[in-house]
């Protein structure tokens, strides 16, 4: 496989027909939210530029972000984008591997200086030089900040990347940390999720690819495209959340009749994910659609924000796990409990002076 | 003990105003609050087109919560441009350390019965000043501030969301952010129970007519006891 070969070159070697490629590139611009007159754009750049080298890194994770890119449900379409993006590094994938592999890491990195991407999929770990996490015989604390360099821009796949997910979850006995924690001098994109929908991945290097920057991103630094609104506000049961019609146990008949699972701890309602948009797996479900409450998986610190089977999160008070409700109402509680003691010295008192006072 | 001997006219009508429609903002706020935290009424039968259970409550809570902060404002500009002496941020001066000097300790030795003395106020005293500045100008900042940003994720990219979304990512999320709100909101019924007490005791004790001035506007002052 050549490395300077374009998108389009690629598909025809594929034995992909010209309609395919134009159906793909339609496609495309759906995803990333652009306008019919943008089409063309994105057909040039598949046509005429070369492919952007793409360096993926693995740290403290699952690799369930690479499970989601390559289990997609069209291989002949998004299969190919994951050759495309012609992904020289990739430690999970790439069949050549050791010295073999590093060098070529190396060898992008000094071909394409500033030029190639570095896709990021899980934590850092920092606390004691990042021993808690070696590749290659060096810490990946060490290989991040020199592959990190020299590339135009980072993408941080999946919650471990974007925000940290579960190895940075209390009490973090590794010091991991989200990439944007360890880099700061570089532009990032992240696509949290755990993981995120395949067809939000491809959307975002296809973006990077046809414009040359970096999609729109909100105050988070999430591509506005796919992360802009709440998995609440396109959920297909939000009617039965606007009605009051909720599930309140697994096996009840709510369950059946697939009502609202806010009171199962749904946390739909604080998640911006394209999770009720795209679905998973060629728009084949996503979990609400198959019962199970939204775990908010593409939000900041979800481990932290427990139970999951809760609406209101469990905090730590005075020695035991507490929700809001029950600090509030121990705290007024304590304030009743203040007045009375307080208003039976006062009466006390009172009646000590009138005493005094009528000898 | 002493007599009756003037009436003075304390809380004008901005006041007593502002403080009997954020009384029943701030019970209709909490209840809607709790409830759509937690929507504990059976469901109603039938298709879920037909009903409003839910999106009802949320109607009340933000209808209210804008006249909360209508009202709220409105205080502000009597409080900060009001011809109103009793009404005014004019004495509270927690910047300066002199406003925490004799008049603030001997407050509070009182209310900790280090004193047999009740000093009084015809305004609010300064126990009382920073409690409502802590309680009722902080907590309702917080909670208008957070409960906005919330409604502006309804909209994003619209005009809620762009003046206040900032606060999402200060909180580190839209669940903390929701978590936050929820917590907070019990500073209310707390505030609720130390208020009515103080305002009890205080007309039990002093027999300055404070609970009813809030009806009224006027207080009644009393004579010093003789030494």
């Amino acid at each position: 496989m050549q490395s300077n070969q374009t998108f389009a070159e690629l598909f025809r070697a594929r034995g992909v027909s010209r309609r395919d490629f134009l159906k793909f590139c339609s496609l495309t611009s759906v995803y990333l939210g652009l306008s019919p007159s943008m089409v063309p754009s994105v057909v040039h750049a598949m046509e005429n530029k070369p492919r952007t080298p793409v360096l993926w890194l693995h740290g403290q994770e699952c690799t369930c972000c690479s499970e989601s890119f390559i289990r997609s449900s069209h291989p002949t379409i998004e299969d190919l984008l994951f050759n495309m993006i012609s992904l020289d590094y990739d430690d999970v994938l790439s069949a050549a591997a050791g010295h073999q592999l590093e060098a070529v890491r190396k060898n992008i990195m000094k071909e394409y200086k500033g030029k190639y991407i570095l896709a990021v999929e899980g934590n850092i770990s920092t606390k004691d030089d990042g021993v808690y996490c070696m590749v290659g015989g060096d810490s990946f604390l060490n290989i991040i900040r020199e592959t990190a360099a020299d590339c135009a821009a980072i993408i941080a796949w999946g919650a471990c990347a974007s925000f940290g997910c579960v190895q940075n979850a209390d009490p973090n006995p590794s010091g991991s940390k989200p990439i944007h924690e360890v880099i700061k001098d570089k532009p990032i994109v992240k696509v949290p999720g755990c993981p995120p929908i395949s067809e939000v991945m491809t959307g975002v290097v296809a973006h990077f690819h046809t414009f040359g920057t970096l999609p729109e991103l909100d105050r988070f630094g999430r591509p506005k495209a796919f992360y802009n609104t709440r998995i609440h506000d396109k959920c297909y049961r939000r009617a039965f959340f606007d009605a009051g019609m909720f599930v309140r146990s697994f096996d009840d008949d709510a369950t059946r009749k697939g009502w609202c699972l806010y009171k199962m701890g749904c946390k739909g309602p604080t998640t911006y994910n394209s999770c009720s948009k795209i679905q998973w797996n060629g728009g084949t479900s996503f979990p609400i659609g198959s019962g199970h409450p939204c775990i908010g998986c593409s939000e900041p610190n979800f481990w932290d924000r427990g139970p999951f089977y809760k609406r209101l999160a469990e905090v730590p008070f005075l020695g035991s796990d507490s929700n809001a409700d029950r600090i509030g109402m121990i705290a007024v509680g304590a304030a009743a409990a203040g007045a009375a003691a307080h208003a039976a010295v006062t009466a006390v008192k009172k009646t000590k002076e009138e005493k005094h006072e009528k000898e | 003990m002493g007599r009756l001997i003037e009436e003075i006219y304390v809380w004008r009508l901005p006041v007593r105003f502002y403080h009997w429609v954020n009384a029943i903002c701030t019970v209709l706020l909490l209840l809607t609050g709790l409830y759509i935290a937690g929507p504990v009424l059976n469901p109603p039968l039938g298709e879920a087109v037909w009903y409003k259970g839910m999106s009802w409550w949320r109607y009340v809570h933000f209808a209210v919560a804008f006249i909360f902060i209508a009202n709220f404002l409105f205080r502000m500009y009597w409080a900060l441009f009001g011809n109103d002496k009793y009404g005014r941020f004019g004495g509270f001066r927690p910047w300066s350390p002199s406003w925490w000097g004799q008049p603030f300790r001997e407050q509070v030795e009182s209310y900790l019965f280090l004193r047999s003395d009740e000093p009084n106020y015809v305004g609010h005293n300064p126990v009382a000043a920073l409690a409502h500045f802590l309680f009722i100008f902080c907590g309702s900042s917080f909670m208008i501030l957070t409960g906005l940003a919330m409604y502006g994720e309804n909209n994003p990219g619209g005009f809620t969301g762009t003046l206040f979304g900032w606060l999402l990512p200060l909180f580190g999320g839209s669940y903390t952010l929701h978590f936050s709100h929820h917590l907070m909101a019990w500073i209310f019924p707390l505030y609720l129970v130390v208020h009515l007490y103080a305002v009890f005791r205080h007309d039990i004790v002093d027999r300055t007519s404070v609970t009813s001035s809030i009806v009224t506007g006027f207080k009644h002052k009393v004579e010093e006891e003789p030494v």
